[in-house]
């Protein structure tokens, strides 16, 4: 897994490629707390380069949506599609999360 | 090289060699990349179960699993001395709980059930023994 993230206005994207799995999971959940410890932020997730993710990973995400919300902050999805979607529907994560198309979408849904 | 055996321990840290290895036995046999994500994950979920929540005592425990490519099958064994643990045997997840109130327990046996063709338990002495099936077309 690859994290790459970067400030587009006042929206902290976070760009993940490769697995999110129990192995790398952990590193996830680092870097959104960090980019979630402030109050009323905005952070986007991009998906779009994720080839899969396990159960260790949707625990990373549905934290960091709970920290998220206590804090004020704003954590939208994007990229979610074939195999990430299938995964996200079978759990049942699809309405858990703010989840939008493009990151130029996502930009504007968390902004 | 159509099978693949690999022993681990129930310590952290191992789970990326069989990722590992997992990936280069399909790289071999040319598996599409939702065959081998489908496997990827069940065995995420079933090695994270097991390093989890199989072992009472502190003991180090070996954990074996077989990789192995069959007619149009892609299967993995992993057998472990750890407590009876009959993944069949667990209701299917509320997916419809709210957010806060959800617990992410249940789901990654649901993925395995969900993701694999076949799914098979057996206790066998003191050993669990699961075998998990994934076809794809050649």
């Amino acid at each position: 897994m690859d994290l790459r993230e970067e400030k587009v206005g006042g929206v902290t994207v976070v760009e993940v490629k490769g697995r999110i799995d129990s192995t790398t999971a952990p590193a996830l959940g680092a870097r959104l707390t960090a980019s979630l410890v402030a109050p009323k932020v905005r952070v986007l997730l991009d998906l779009s380069r994720l080839e899969y993710i396990s159960s260790a990973g949707f625990r990373i995400l549905l934290l960091a949506a709970k920290r998220a919300d206590e804090a004020g902050s704003r954590l939208v999805l994007c990229g979610v599609s074939g195999k990430v979607r299938q995964l996200f529907d079978l759990g049942g994560f699809l309405d858990l999360f703010t989840i939008v198309g493009s990151r130029d979408e996502g930009i504007a849904a968390a902004g | 090289m159509s099978a693949i055996d690999i022993t681990i321990v129930n310590q952290g840290g191992q789970l990326a060699r069989v990722a590992g290895l997992l990936d280069r036995l399909g790289a071999e046999h040319h598996l599409a990349p939702e065959v081998l994500a489908d496997m990827q994950v069940a065995l995420d979920e079933v090695l994270t179960n097991i390093t989890d929540y199989a072992y009472t005592d502190q003991a180090e425990h070996e954990i074996h699993i077989r990789l192995q490519v069959l007619d149009n099958v892609l299967e993995a064994v992993i057998e472990d001395d750890g407590a009876p643990f009959n993944p069949l045997a667990i209701p299917a997840p509320d997916v419809s709980t709210p957010l806060r109130e959800r617990r992410v327990g249940g789901v990654g046996i649901h993925f395995v059930r969900s993701l694999m063709d076949e799914v098979a338990y057996d206790r066998a002495g003191e050993r669990n023994r699961l075998v998990l099936r994934k076809r794809f077309k050649t």
